[in-house]
Order: C-alpha cells, then structure tokens, then sequence
C-alpha cells in the first residue's frame, strides 16, 4: 500500500509537464497534507484528474484567460497556433482523401448528381484556398526558424525542424511515387479530362491511401501489394512527424507579437475555408442518390471522414480563438 | 474601472478566485493554509485541483504573485491589482445582499 507521497506523486502525473515544472512541487506538498488529513476521497480524486485534463487542455492553447503578462500571452498564441496546425493536418487529411476520391471520379465520368458537382467544385475551391493559406502561414515561420538556426539562436529548433523536413520528404517522395503508379489517376488514354491535373488528383490519392475502410477488411488488405501495404503504414507515420514537427517549432520559435497576429487572422480564415470545405462534403454526401456503377459513391468512411473533420474544425476554431486573445 | 471585471473572465472559478483573494488580503499563505483558512471563514473546502486552477489563473492576470520561499510550499501574497480587484469584487457582492436583505425585510419581515 503506497502512502501520501507515492499517491500524490501519481496524481500530479495528470497534469502537463510545464505545469509541473511550474507548480509541481507545491501542488505536491498540497495533496501530501490532503491525503494526510483525509486519505480517502473520491471527489478529491476526479477534482485533480479534471484539473489536470484542464492544464493539459490550456498547455495545448485551447482554453485559458488571456494572460496579462505579454510572454505567457505569446506562449498562449504559439501553443494554439500550433493545436490549429495539428487540428488542420487531421482535418486536411482526412477531407484529402474525400476530395481525391471526387476528383478522379471526374476523370472517368461527368457526376451523377449536381449535389456532387457542387461538392466537387466547392472542395477545389477550397483546397486551393487551403493551399495558399497555409502557403502564407508556412513561409514567414519558416524564416524566422531558419534565420535563428543560422544564427545558432534556435535551441530547441533543430530536431522539430529536422522531422518536418524527414515527414516532408517522404510525403513528397512516396506521394509522387505511388500516384504515378496507379493508372485510374490519371494519365489513362479513357480518362476524361476531369476538374483538376490527373497528376494533383493522384497525389492527394496517394497521400491518403491510408484513409480507407480496408483496416477493417484484414483479408482484403493482406492481397494489396507489399510495397503499397508498406506506404499504407509508413505515410501516416510521416504525416504525424511532418505535423510533430511544425508543431513543435512553431511552439518553440520566437515569433513576433505581429507575426503571431498575421498567423491568427490566418488560422481563422483557414477555419472558415474548412467549414465551407465541410459543406461541400455533406452537400455530396446528403445530394447523392444510388445509381448503379456509380463512380461517387459514398460509403461509411466518408460519414465517418466527415465526423472527424466536423470534430479537427470545432477544435481548430477553439485552438483559433485562443491563439488569438494573446498577443497586444 | 478595469479593476471591475477582472474576474469576469474566471467563469465558473469567480468564487473559488473571490475565495482566495479574500483569504490572501490577511498575508501571504501557500496552498494548504488557503484551503484551512477559506474552509474557517467560509465554510467551503476548495478542492485541491480547482484551487491550483485559481491560483493559477491569478497569478496569470497579475492578481497575484508568489513569494520567494526555500520551502517546496509556495506561499502567494496579493498584487495591488488584486487588491483593488477584490474589492472591487466584495463591493458588487455586497450591492447584491443589500438589495436582497432590503427585499426580504419588506416582503417577508425582518429577520
């Protein structure tokens, strides 16, 4: 039976890591005197484990006053700056494969309803929106990591940096490699010309491969080609340390208060470009009727896409909101 | 006055943070002598998790600082925003109960 400093030490463990560095040591001794005084309580308990969910919660710039003190006003920003990044990766992930599977339908035949044409046209739209925005985000934080990495000012920066580019390239390289691949995106003499470049369609195919119902099918997935099993696993791997990294620098970069008002007023048009990208997606899904060999159906992995892209949005527009209440 | 809403930000941790300024305008305290001392004078036992959460947020808008200590116990003492802040805060509060014992004398008798 462990006593009053083993359980306290146990319970401090639900809160983030800064925060213990910051209160640890005195929460501690607290919950020492607590336990001592009532060993058993219940309500103690969940008070300290949703207090820690909370801090983890504001460690991550998802919820918090604004701080008064400009450093932890600027932290507040870069940490939800840095949730937003990882709520749109998820989301783009996620809505990547949904539009890639739109677009190369379009290459082989018109669409069956206008609900999909609509959808179709609208998530092109905002990808391209999407595209430039995170273009605009990416470029000006890129700088100030690479300014201070030549300067040798970027402690902390290295490693996040080096992940970035690691998931970078091998998303770059492995997307190229499995989209040219697979003749239904593109490049077949039947294909129509479709909405967008067979070559753009196939990329966003092939970046998502790994978004597919299959995982359920275990018999069906062991008969895909090792290579393409391989890059099913490997690329969301590559995404996460591509996301990891960007989040990590952009929480230990040095950005100024300007620049942390620039990316604000960015993630929050990002959030508005993803709920119309959103939109398009449930226009498809709700406009679409069964048709026999119909290259737009949907199935249960879309509803399913589209409830993880609804969830990745409600945070990215809380993470938004945050980041933003910091920096005068 | 910015003084009057200070707390309005702390939602739901507006009494456990009234709580605590009123506990720390005495002196500094650390942790557990604020949850002894709001439990004596209020009759209320803030949870370690929620008071931490407080005790944060405070010291987050400048209400309240920490003070230099060798023991793991930090104690924390009021700021002079805080104190403007609480009482600020007491006299909205006291507004209200003045309004309501009036009303309760003229539509029920007093006490």
């Amino acid at each position: 039976m462990s006593g009053p400093p083993e359980r306290a030490a146990r319970l401090v463990r639900w809160y983030p890591r800064a925060w213990r560095a910051r209160y640890g040591e005195e929460f501690t001794e607290l919950l020492i005197a607590e336990l001592a005084e009532r060993p058993r309580s219940p309500s103690r308990t969940a008070d300290v484990i949703r207090g820690g969910l909370v801090a983890r919660l504001a460690d991550a710039g998802l919820c918090g006053g604004a701080p008064q003190a400009p450093e932890l006003a600027r932290a507040q920003a870069r940490a939800g700056l840095a949730s937003l990044a990882c709520c749109a990766a998820v989301f783009l992930g996620v809505g990547g494969a949904i539009w890639s599977q739109l677009v190369i339908g379009w290459q082989w035949s018109a669409p069956d309803t206008a609900g999909t044409a609509v959808a179709t046209f609208v998530m092109t739209g905002t990808v391209l929106v999407l595209a430039l925005l995170a273009l605009l985000a990416a470029l000006p934080v890129a700088w100030t990591v690479a300014v201070r990495l030549a300067h040798g000012q970027a402690r902390g920066l290295a490693v996040p940096s080096a992940l970035f580019l690691a998931g970078l390239a091998i998303m770059i390289v492995g997307g190229r490699h499995f989209g040219n691949g697979w003749p239904g995106t593109g490049g077949h003499p039947w294909a129509r010309t479709g909405l967008v470049p067979g070559g753009v369609a196939a990329f966003s195919w092939a970046s998502t491969l790994w978004v597919t119902s299959f995982w359920a099918h275990p018999a069906a997935l062991a008969a895909f080609p090792a290579a393409e099993l391989t890059w099913m696993a490997l690329s969301p791997l590559a995404l996460a340390c591509l996301v990891a990294g960007a989040a990590t620098a952009i929480r230990r970069a040095e950005l100024s208060p300007a620049l942390l008002r620039f990316e604000g007023r960015l993630g929050a048009a990002a959030c508005v470009t993803m709920a119309v990208f959103l939109g398009g997606g449930c226009a498809w899904i709700t406009g679409w009727t069964p048709r026999p060999g119909s290259l737009f159906h949907p199935g249960a992995i879309d509803v399913a896409g589209l409830a993880v892209m609804a969830l990745a949005l409600g945070v990215a527009c809380q993470a938004a909101r945050q980041s933003r209440r910091g920096p005068a | 006055m910015a003084t009057d809403k200070a707390l309005d930000g702390f939602g739901r941790y507006a009494g456990p943070a009234t709580l605590i300024l009123a506990s720390l305008a005495d002196g500094a305290k650390h942790g557990y002598a604020l949850t002894k001392d709001i439990e004596s004078f209020a009759g209320v036992r803030v949870a370690p998790g929620t008071l931490y959460e407080a005790l944060a947020r405070l010291q987050a808008q400048g209400l309240i600082e920490p003070v230099e200590s060798h023991d793991r116990r930090r104690p924390y003492r009021l700021t002079e925003v805080g104190a403007a802040t609480l009482r600020a805060q007491l006299d909205a509060q006291r507004r209200v109960a003045d309004v309501g014992l009036r009303r309760l004398a003229q539509g029920w008798g007093p006490a």
